[in-house]
C-alpha cells in the first residue's frame, strides 16, 4: 500500500455473561469514552467518521445503529453500520481512510447476547426456503463442520479439547475475559454434549460487551501516538452459502482472504513471519481449521499445530494468547476483539498475556455459519 | 478522493408489487446481470461486491451470505452495510471508497428489497426504541403525516400542494419502464384517494416495492478504456441524526438538521453557490409528498416555506427549469434497500442521456441525489459528466 | 435474457420469525421509567454544554458529545407540535395486534423541554378540532396501575377552554 493506516487506540469492556445494568448505547459509550480519553481525541474536532458492527436481530431494533448514533458521534455526521463481524469494520475503516475521504475513524462493535436467544437468532441466518425449518443454528452447523473436518483429516476430539484447555488457561491471564480456568482434556471431554461432537466447553459462551478502536491515516497517526499499529494487509472473501455446496473440511474463503492480506503485507512465509495470531475460534475445532486456512500449516495438519506446542503461549507462534473467543466474546464483537488483542500485542499493552517482541500479528474474524465470510487483518509495528 | 471514480454501468429490475416468480437470490441476480450487460463486463472482472440491505425487512439475518449465488460475490471480497433507507446510497459511497483507495478497480454495488416477504409496517415500527415509542405503531406513515400537518400550519400550504407532488411523480413514472406504480392521475384523484393518516392519502405515499438495483463503479483508466459514457462521482456527504429527536416533523425548528447540514457541507466541498444553476436535475428521496417540498427547501432550491409555491408554479416538472425526480421517485418505486441507489442510477441515466422517455429535455451535466432513512439520515451524492467539474 | 411464460405453480413459504428479547432499559431510561411509575412524573436531562433539555434522558448529548448529569423535572403540560389522525390499523409490534382506527396521535413538547414526545391524543379524530399549538396535558394511569412503561401514560388531552388562534 502506498499510504498507510494505523490503529491508534483500543478499548474493551470487561466481557461478562450478562450486563443488565446498561442498554447497548451505555455499553458502547463505556469503550468510546475510554478510547477517546486514552488517545486524547475529541469527536467533533478529530473524528471524521464512525463505523459500528452489530445486527438488527441481535439488538432487537430495526436499523439498530439508531441506538448508538448518539454515542458514536453520528449526529449530523458520517456514521455507518457493517452488519457483519467486527473485523470488517477495520477493513472498511482502512478503505475509507485510504480513499482520502477520511483521516481518523472511530470503530465500534457491540452486542448483548444475554438479551435474546442465540439459537433463534442464528437460525434466522439460514435461508427460509430450504434450511431454516430444519432448525439449524450456528452450533449445529459447526458440529457438521467439525465432524467432516475430523473425518477427512483424522483430527481428534482430544486435539479440539486441547484448544479449549490452552485458551481457557490463557484467559486467566487476560483481565477482560469471563470464561477462564485451568482445565484438563478430560474436563472438556466430560462436559455435556450439545451437538456432537461439540460439547459445552467447545462453544464460545454467550457474552455481553463492546470494543472500540480508533484508526487514522499515517500523518494523523504519528501525531496521535508514539506506538501506532500499522495495517499492513487485509482481505475478505465469501464462500458458498449452502453447507452442501461446500466441503466443510476446507475454508476457501479464509485462504483467499489471507492471500490478499499477505500479498499486501509482503508476507511470503506466514509460519515464520508472523509473531502472534488472534483468530476467531467460535468453536474449538475452528482454531485448527482456521490455522490451515491462514496458511500456517498444510491442509489437515491443524491438529499437529496444537499437539506440537507451537501455538502455546510460550510456543514459537502463539495463537490466541488472549484466550480467544472461547474465553467469551460476543457475536459481532468477535473480530474487532481479535484485532484489538492483536494490536495490544504490538503496542506491548497486552496486560498479563503479552508475548515477547511482537512485530507482526494477524487477526481473523468471520461472519455467517461455518465461516462463510472471512476477514483477515495483518498488523505490524513498522 | 485519492482517485477519480466513475459509474460505468448499472441496471435495475422492473419493480413490482409482487415478484412471486423469483426468490431474493434470483431477483438480485436480474439487476446484477443487467448492470454487467450495460457495462459489457463479466462477473469475473469484478473485484469486489458490496451489498446494502436491511436484514429485518425480509426476516433473514445475514442476507449477504444467503445471496452469494445471485450477487456474484462467491470467492470474492465483499461486505454488507445496513443503514436503513439510505443504504442504497451508502453502498455507492462504499464502492467509491473502495475504488478511490487504489485497492480495487471495479466494484459492484447492489441494493435491493423484496418488501412482500416481510411485514414492512411492523418492521418500520421496530425502528423506534423498544421501551420508548415502539407501541405507537405509527411507523413512517405517522411521521410524514405529522410533517404534513406541521408544514400546512406553518406556511399555509394546502392539501392541493401535496396532490401536485403526487401527480408529478405518478405522471413521470408513466415514462419510466422500470417504475412500480405508473398511474395516470389528476389532482382530484389524489385529493379523493383513501385517507391513510391525515393529511396523507394513498397517492401521497410511496408503495412497498420488490426490486433491486446494481451499479458498477470503476477507476478512471477502466472508465476511459471501457465506458463510452462514464458518470463521475464528484462528492459525497452523509449525515445521521440522534435518536428520539425527529425535528423534521416540526418545520419551525431552528436547530441544525441533517438534510440542511449535509447539503451545506456538500455544496462547500464543490464550491456550489447556487444549486439551481449548478445542478441540472435532482433525484431526491421522498417517501411522502411533503418530504419533497422540504427537500426543495433543505437543498436551497428555494427558501424556507417556499417549497409549495415551487410545485404550484410547475418549476420542478420534468420539462421545467428545475426538474426533480423525473424517474417518478420513491413515490413510484420504493424497494427500500435499493431506493437510494436508484436515485443515483436514475441521475446517472440522465447524465448519460439514457433515461428514455423520462429523459429531461435539456442538457444534463450535473445531478444531485439524496437519500433518506433511519431516523432522519441522509446521504447526498453529486454526479457529473466530467471528472473535474 | 429471454423469459418464457411461467405456467408452473409457484411456491411461497409462510413463516413467522419470532425472536424473544429482554431489553435492559439502562441507567438513564430506568430512572425515567421508575419516576413515571412511582411518582407519575416526567424527567428530562439537561446538557451541560448546550443546555437543551431532552426527554427521554440519555447518556450523552449527541450534539455536544458530553455526558449528561443534570436531571430536570418536567411538568405534565405542553404544546402540540404535530398531529395526525390514523386511518390504518397498523400493527403494534409490541403486542402483535392492530390499533383500531381512526385514532389521533401527536407530538407534544412539554413545557421546559426541547424534545417532542409522541403519544395518543384523546380528542375526537376531526381535523377541525385539533391544531398545531394546542395546549395539552398528560393523563396517567393511577399509581396502582402503573408499571414503569410508556403505557402508564394513557394519552394526552387538550386543556379545556382553548380556541384556535388564527
Amino acid at each position: 500500500m502506498s499510504e498507510r493506516v494505523a490503529i491508534v487506540g483500543v478499548a474493551q469492556t470487561k466481557f461478562s455473561p450478562k450486563r443488565a445494568d446498561v442498554n447497548y448505547a451505555e455499553l458502547a459509550y463505556e469503550v468510546i469514552e475510554r478510547v477517546l480519553a486514552d488517545t486524547g481525541l475529541q469527536i467533533e474536532k478529530d473524528i471524521s467518521n464512525s463505523i459500528s458492527c452489530s445486527h438488527d436481530i441481535w439488538d432487537g431494533q430495526t436499523i439498530s445503529n439508531i441506538g448508538i448514533t448518539d454515542v458514536i458521534g453520528g449526529h449530523l455526521r458520517n456514521e455507518e453500520k457493517m452488519a457483519m463481524d467486527g473485523s470488517t469494520a477495520v477493513y472498511y475503516g482502512t478503505i475509507g481512510i485510504l480513499s482520502g475521504e477520511f483521516d481518523c475513524t472511530l470503530l465500534l462493535a457491540h452486542t448483548k447476547m444475554s438479551q435474546t436467544n442465540r439459537n433463534i437468532v442464528n437460525n434466522d441466518a439460514f435461508d427460509p426456503i430450504y434450511t431454516r425449518m430444519l432448525g439449524f443454528d450456528y452450533t449445529s452447523a459447526a458440529a457438521l463442520q467439525a465432524k467432516r473436518y475430523m473425518h477427512v483429516y483424522g483430527i481428534t476430539e482430544e486435539q479440539a479439547a486441547s484448544v479449549v484447555v490452552k485458551n481457557l488457561s490463557n484467559a486467566t491471564r487476560n483481565p477482560v475475559t469471563h470464561n477462564k480456568g485451568v482445565f484438563s482434556i478430560d474436563d472438556v471431554l466430560n462436559a455435556p454434549i450439545v451437538a456432537a461432537p461439540l460439547r459445552q466447553m467447545d462453544i464460545a459462551p454467550d457474552t455481553d460487551g463492546a470494543v472500540a478502536i480508533i484508526m487514522a491515516s499515517e500523518k494523523r497517526a504519528l501525531e496521535i501516538t508514539d506506538s501506532p499499529v500499522w495495517v499492513r494487509g487485509m482481505g475478505t472473501c465469501y464462500d458458498a452459502h449452502y453447507l452442501g455446496d461446500r466441503d466443510l473440511s476446507e475454508c476457501m474463503a479464509l485462504e483467499k482472504a489471507a492471500e490478499q492480506a499477505y500479498r499486501m503485507a509482503g508476507i511470503n512465509n506466514p509460519r515464520k513471519e508472523i509473531d502472534v495470531i488472534e483468530l476467531g475460534e467460535e468453536f474449538s475445532y475452528q482454531e485448527l481449521l482456521w490455522l490451515e486456512g491462514l496458511g500456517i500449516c498444510e491442509h489437515g495438519k491443524g491438529g499437529m499445530m496444537i499437539d506440537s506446542g507451537v501455538t502455546a503461549m510460550d510456543g514459537d507462534l502463539p495463537v490466541n494468547p488472549s484466550g480467544g473467543l472461547l474465553a467469551g466474546v460476543p457475536a459481532n464483537v468477535m473480530g474487532l476483539n481479535r484485532v484489538a488483542e492483536a494490536a495490544l500485542q504490538i503496542m506491548g499493552k497486552a496486560d498479563g498475556h503479552q508475548i515477547n517482541d511482537v512485530k507482526t500479528a494477524v487477526a481473523q474474524g468471520h461472519s455467517g455459519f461455518c465461516g462463510q465470510h472471512h476477514c483477515v487483518i495483518v498488523l505490524g509495528r513498522n | 478522493m485519492k482517485r477519480n471514480v466513475a459509474i460505468i454501468g448499472g441496471g435495475q429490475t422492473h419493480h413490482a408489487a409482487r415478484r412471486h416468480d423469483v426468490n431474493q437470490v434470483e431477483m438480485v441476480n436480474e439487476a446484477v446481470r443487467a448492470a454487467l450487460l450495460d457495462a459489457r463486463m463479466t462477473i469475473d472482472e469484478i473485484d469486489a461486491v458490496l451489498l446494502g440491505n436491511m436484514e429485518f425487512f425480509e426476516g433473514t439475518h445475514m442476507t449477504d451470505c444467503w445471496l452469494v449465488d445471485g450477487t456474484g460475490v462467491y470467492g470474492k471480497p465483499g461486505l454488507k452495510i445496513t443503514t436503513g433507507g439510505t443504504v442504497g446510497a451508502t453502498i455507492v459511497c462504499a464502492g467509491a471508497h473502495h475504488v478511490a483507495s487504489g485497492l480495487f478497480d471495479k466494484v459492484l454495488c447492489i441494493g435491493f428489497e423484496k418488501q412482500e416477504e416481510g411485514d414492512t409496517g411492523a418492521i418500520l415500527s421496530g425502528v423506534a426504541h423498544p421501551l420508548y415509542g415502539r407501541s405507537m405503531a405509527g411507523a413512517a406513515l405517522g411521521y410524514f403525516a405529522m410533517m404534513g400537518t406541521s408544514y400546512m400550519a406553518t406556511w399555509g400550504a394546502k392539501e392541493e400542494h401535496s396532490a401536485m407532488v403526487a401527480v408529478k411523480a405518478r405522471q413521470n413514472a408513466r415514462k419510466n419502464e422500470y417504475a412500480h406504480l405508473k398511474l395516470d392521475i389528476t389532482i382530484q384523484d389524489a385529493l379523493n384517494a383513501r385517507m391513510l393518516a391525515y393529511p396523507i392519502r394513498m397517492l401521497d405515499m410511496c408503495p412497498a416495492s420488490n426490486g433491486a438495483c446494481a451499479m458498477i463503479l470503476a477507476d478512471e483508466k477502466t472508465a476511459i478504456d471501457r465506458c463510452k459514457k462514464p458518470v463521475w462521482i464528484r462528492a459525497m456527504d452523509s449525515a445521521h441524526n440522534e435518536q428520539f429527536e425527529l425535528d423534521w416533523r416540526d418545520v419551525t425548528t431552528t436547530r441544525p438538521i441533517f438534510s440542511k447540514v449535509s447539503a451545506a457541507r456538500l455544496y462547500r466541498k464543490l464550491g456550489v453557490k447556487n444549486p439551481v444553476e449548478y445542478f441540472d436535475v435532482f433525484e431526491i428521496y421522498e417517501p411522502a409528498t411533503w418530504a419533497e417540498l422540504l427537500w426543495y427547501e433543505d437543498l436551497s432550491i428555494c427558501g424556507p416555506g417556499e417549497g409549495f409555491k415551487l410545485i404550484e408554479d410547475g418549476m420542478t416538472e420534468i420539462d421545467g427549469p428545475i426538474p426533480v425526480n423525473p424517474s417518478g421517485g420513491v413515490l413510484s418505486t420504493n424497494c427500500i434497500g435499493a431506493s437510494a441507489m436508484l436515485r443515483v442510477w436514475e441521475a446517472a441515466l440522465q447524465i448519460r442521456g439514457d433515461a428514455g422517455e423520462h429523459q429531461v429535455p435539456k442538457e444534463v451535466r450535473r445531478a444531485l441525489t439524496t437519500a433518506y432513512g433511519g431516523t432522519n439520515w441522509s446521504v447526498l451524492i453529486a454526479l457529473s459528466k466530467s471528472s473535474d467539474e | 435474457m429471454t423469459r418464457e411464460p411461467f405456467e408452473q405453480e409457484l411456491v411461497s413459504i409462510p413463516m413467522v420469525v419470532d425472536v424473544p428479547y429482554r431489553f435492559a432499559a439502562g441507567k438513564y431510561m430506568s430512572r425515567f421509567l421508575i419516576e413515571l411509575r412511582d411518582n407519575g412524573r416526567f424527567l428530562g436531562i439537561r446538557c451541560p454544554s448546550c443546555n437543551r433539555v431532552q426527554m427521554p434522558p440519555r447518556i450523552v448529548c449527541a450534539a455536544c458529545h458530553v455526558k449528561n448529569t443534570e436531571w430536570v423535572e418536567l411538568g405534565q403540560e405542553g404544546t402540540l407540535a404535530g398531529f395526525t389522525i390514523m386511518y390504518l390499523p397498523l400493527t403494534d409490534p409490541t403486542t402483535g395486534k392492530p390499533h383500531k382506527p381512526p385514532f389521533t396521535y401527536g407530538s407534544v413538547r412539554l413545557d421546559g423541554c426541547d424534545s417532542v414526545f409522541d403519544h395518543f391524543v384523546n380528542i375526537e379524530p376531526d381535523i377541525n378540532k385539533i391544531w398545531v399549538g394546542m395546549r395539552m396535558k398528560a393523563v396517567l394511569r393511577s399509581k396502582k396501575q402503573r408499571t414503569g412503561d410508556l403505557s402508564d401514560i394513557i394519552y394526552f388531552e387538550p386543556i379545556e377552554g382553548q380556541d384556535k388562534v388564527t
